[in-house]
């Protein structure tokens, strides 16, 4: 346990402790679909991913769908337009092992989208939101600051926008052509790295089991694209050799395998951490808006005097 | 620098700001106050109150509303919503006291797709005419508004207050007869999404600080103005409801939505926001904010 823990914090960016959060368990679904939104392949299962509550989502039977808005084609060693399919293919993957039904690919050009107009996107969206009518949204978070990936930015800022636009019936009047309606999201989680610093404040933490973890450390290091490395883990084995340890868990594997497995252990500290921050065992921190944020007026009286029908 | 010629100078730049921002004795029927808002709800239900109170003293106020909300409504069409909220933002304007109201027609929703120096210079045009002592704009620095339109209105008016002040800026405005202005006291308004809205943005010196102000005296005509508001309070009451519905629930008050139970929706939103804003404080209803007056523009080391 103790190799783990140093191969973790040789892993791990650096986590800031903070205040306990309540628990929330998954909202009541309506229509039981989910939308996980992401610029990348990859963005659902690290660190700040959502992972685990997917996994939660479609544990309780919910159903959910991967929205990819950029082509990755940046992010690999074999460049374009090698790398756009590799990550295409390892998304479906990663996200399949999730429990994810399918993925959509917007193929806006990743790090290219500051030229992509805000609206396109988030009219892209709307339709999106539309079609599958998701009770709960999950993304990075829109008020999320000091992110320097600048297509996280973009993409937080037009979902922020286009789960509240896509309940009104004159914003993209055309759907109604295709026989879609509009639809408020009444669920958003939000999460972000928090290690940037001030500017991210979740409210709520999301509880998750060891088998959550451990489908969320998987789809991570299934991205072998941009996340495992021979080299990496032949480093790795080198250094705790020099210092005369082993970790035994790593013996009989290739170099690559040692690093999915120390890939994987990264997942559960991350988890672990944040867990044991919040009085649980494993978790996921977020920013959690509930079905009434847009009146901050009316949602106590909402709450007291709605009954059932 | 010895404390007496701290003093001096603070004596100095505080005579110097006084010349610059207009005598603090001007009498308030020669006041201006000029609120800037994205759409025709935002400011009565976040500001309303306070507006009302500084226009119940003799302050002339003027209202530039910049999209035209065509998009707040149930089952209109954009044109008859946009019509309908421009008739019923008037009404609500006058109900605060407002002399004037301009609307500039940008589509509601729409603004991400719009120039930010455009947006800008639109609401620049308007610090030259009406030289206002105080604006309100949208906190484009309150977090989980939705509604972005806020946020880029609320950047745009911030840049448009101080490019308003410097002559290089839109030189044509001052060959129509526009000239610079500075307006000394900005109020930045937004309702309570943030939850860590009262906190300080800094030390006092050059930023904006929380302010709370009691609305007692003037809650009868937020409230007013609020349910003249009568396209989007259908709106809000009919997605209430629709959403209730399709998950199973009904709120009694709007088992039939027609003027009176929306009215009562309304009353119920505006008092619970007044009580919100007046939390931890000797008011029963209140409004937040975010304000810079003089005294802001002053490092706290000259003051002392």
């Amino acid at each position: 346990m103790i190799f783990r823990a140093i191969i973790a914090l040789m892993l791990l960016p650096a986590l800031p402790a903070m205040a306990e959060l309540p628990v929330v368990d998954i909202p009541p679904g309506h229509t039981k679909t989910f939308l996980v939104i992401h610029p990348h392949h990859d963005d659902h299962s690290w660190v700040s991913g959502q992972a685990g509550l997917v996994t939660k989502l479609v544990d309780a039977g919910w159903t959910g769908y991967y929205v990819r808005v950029s082509n990755d084609e940046k992010d690999g060693p074999h460049g374009y337009p090698h790398d756009d399919m590799v990550n295409l293919f390892e998304a479906r993957e990663a996200t399949e092992n999730l429990g994810i039904k399918d993925v959509i690919s917007l193929n806006w050009r990743n790090d290219y989208m500051d030229p992509t107009p805000h609206n396109e996107i988030r009219a892209q969206l709307i339709l999106l939101i539309r079609k599958y009518r998701p009770d709960l949204v999950t993304s990075y978070h829109p008020w999320g600051h000091y992110d320097r990936n600048p297509d996280h930015r973009k993409v937080a800022k037009a979902i922020g926008e286009g789960v509240w636009l896509a309940g009104f019936a004159n914003v993209h009047p055309e759907h109604r052509k295709l026989g879609l309606k509009p639809h408020r999201v009444p669920y958003k989680f939000y999460s972000q790295r928090f290690d940037y610093g001030k500017g991210y404040e979740p409210n709520v933490v999301v509880e998750l089991s060891e088998s959550n973890i451990r489908r969320k450390a998987r789809s991570f290091w299934v991205h072998r694209n941009v996340r495992l490395r021979g080299s990496t883990g032949r480093r790795m084995r080198q250094l705790l050799k020099d210092q005369g340890l082993a970790i035994p868990e790593l013996d009989g594997l290739t170099d690559i395998e040692a690093h999915a497995r120390m890939q994987e252990w990264s997942m559960y500290d991350a988890a672990r951490k944040v867990g044991g921050e919040h009085g649980i065992e494993y978790g996921e921190i977020y920013a959690y808006l509930g079905e009434w944020h847009p009146w901050p007026g009316l949602r106590d009286h909402i709450d007291s005097n709605a009954v059932d029908k | 620098m010895t404390p007496s010629l701290h003093r001096i100078a603070a004596a100095l730049l505080l005579a110097g700001l006084f010349l610059v921002y207009g005598s603090p004795a001007q009498a308030d029927d020669d006041k201006v106050v000029l609120v800037i808002t994205a759409d025709a709800s935002d400011y009565v239900l976040a500001a309303g109150g306070t507006i009302a109170k500084i226009l119940d003293d003799g302050v002339t106020g003027y209202l530039v509303r910049v999209t035209n909300d065509d998009k707040d409504s149930w089952e209109l069409t954009p044109e008859e919503t946009a019509r309908r909220t421009r008739e019923e933002s008037e009404k609500a304007a006058k109900i605060l006291g407002f002399k004037e109201v301009e609307s500039l027609g940008y589509r509601a929703g729409e603004l991400g797709g719009v120039s930010p120096t455009e947006l800008r210079d639109r609401i620049l045009f308007y610090v030259r005419l009406y030289k206002p002592n105080v604006m309100f704009i949208p906190n484009p620095y309150a977090e989980y508004v939705e509604v972005l339109d806020r946020f880029y209105v609320g950047q745009a008016a911030e840049d448009a207050r101080r490019a308003a002040s410097l002559s290089n800026y839109q030189p044509p405005f001052a060959v129509v007869g526009l000239e610079t202005h500075v307006t000394p006291e900005l109020y930045y308004y937004a309702q309570p999404f943030d939850p860590r809205r009262r906190e300080p943005e800094s030390t006092a010196t050059f930023v904006p600080q929380p302010k709370i102000v009691d609305i007692a005296s003037t809650f009868g005509k937020k409230l007013a103005a609020a349910q003249a508001l009568k396209t989007i309070n259908h709106s809000m009451a009919m997605r209430i409801k629709d959403r209730l519905e399709t998950t199973g629930r009904r709120l009694p008050l709007l088992d039939e939505v027609d003027e009176v139970s929306v009215s009562k929706l309304v009353e119920i939103n505006v008092r619970k926001l007044a009580e919100i804003a007046a939390q931890d404080t000797e008011h029963a209803q209140a409004e937040e904010f975010h304000y810079a007056g003089v005294e802001y523009q002053i490092p706290t080391k000259y003051l002392q």
